[in-house]
């Protein structure tokens, strides 16, 4: 069982399987919604993952048509990203797991547009966009 | 002058000065804030800060005691934090620029806590907390 929480602790989730397909994603919307340098996102089957408690918590942000991203609205922590085109997936940002997921991520994606003040320096494949499409 | 916003654009924001100290911080407390492998931070000082749009929209959350962290309660994104010990200056995440700010994170600090599943593989100097002042 791997766990997550967001920063106050009233969102609580759990995985029960396996969390697979890691990248670090350097488009603008992720380093928008994390504030961050990069979102970095797994991918868990919906059935092995459960919000244990906080539910009502997690406010859901349309980014883009199909696509939305979750926080908690008492600390803002970033929990995932879900296309509605595959209710079966939950890609879950890695950043909440209190657990070690065992997964390590094995690509940078969108490094098209990355932010100008941060240099990728590890040997991980870089995609423009998605991988498949550069 | 720099501008920022958030992901829906609900709030906007502008700064007339320097950025100052940018780091890479691993604390797990950035790393749940943001959801992400680390925060990438500068100082701000105050009165170069200034909401253009939307300042009612952001959410404050006080993380520890006197430190305030804000994001857009409409799409999440991490923007601001505010200190009532240091009223003089902001923390500013770097993620939510439009602009390039010209700095670089120049360290990393509380590598101790750094997320198991992300390697640092720059030469920046680490800190296993807070650099000795």
């Amino acid at each position: 069982m791997i766990r997550g929480s967001c920063l106050c602790g009233e969102v609580r989730l759990e995985i029960s399987g396996a969390v697979s397909g890691g990248s670090h994603c350097h488009c603008t919307m992720c380093r928008k919604a994390h504030g961050a340098a990069f979102g970095t996102y797994a991918l868990v089957n919906a059935a092995d993952f459960r919000i244990v408690s906080g539910a009502d918590r997690i406010t859901r942000y349309a980014s883009s048509p199909g696509v939305s991203r979750t926080f908690c609205s008492r600390c803002g922590s970033t929990l995932q990203w879900q296309i509605e085109t595959k209710p079966d997936i939950v890609e879950i940002a890695l950043g909440v797991l209190d657990d070690d997921p065992g997964v390590r991520p094995a690509r940078h994606i969108f490094v098209g547009s990355k932010a100008p003040w941060h240099e990728i320096t590890d040997s991980l494949p870089r995609h423009a966009t998605w991988p498949g499409k550069s | 002058m720099l501008r920022g916003s958030c992901l829906c654009g609900g709030v906007r924001y502008e700064i007339s000065g320097p950025l100052v100290g940018a780091l890479n911080c691993h604390c797990s407390m950035c790393r749940k804030a943001h959801g992400a492998a680390f925060r990438s931070r500068a100082g701000v000082r105050a009165t170069d800060f200034r909401w253009t749009q939307g300042e009612n929209l952001v959410t404050w959350y006080e993380t520890s005691p006197g430190t305030h962290r804000g994001f857009c309660r409409v799409c999440g994104a991490k923007l601001l934090s505010r200190f009532d010990f240091e009223a003089k200056w902001y923390g500013l995440p770097l993620g939510t620029l439009d602009d390039d700010p010209g700095v670089k994170p120049g360290m990393h600090v509380f590598v101790n806590y750094k997320a198991p599943w992300f390697e640092i593989t720059d030469p920046l100097p680490q800190h296993p907390e807070w650099p000795p002042r």
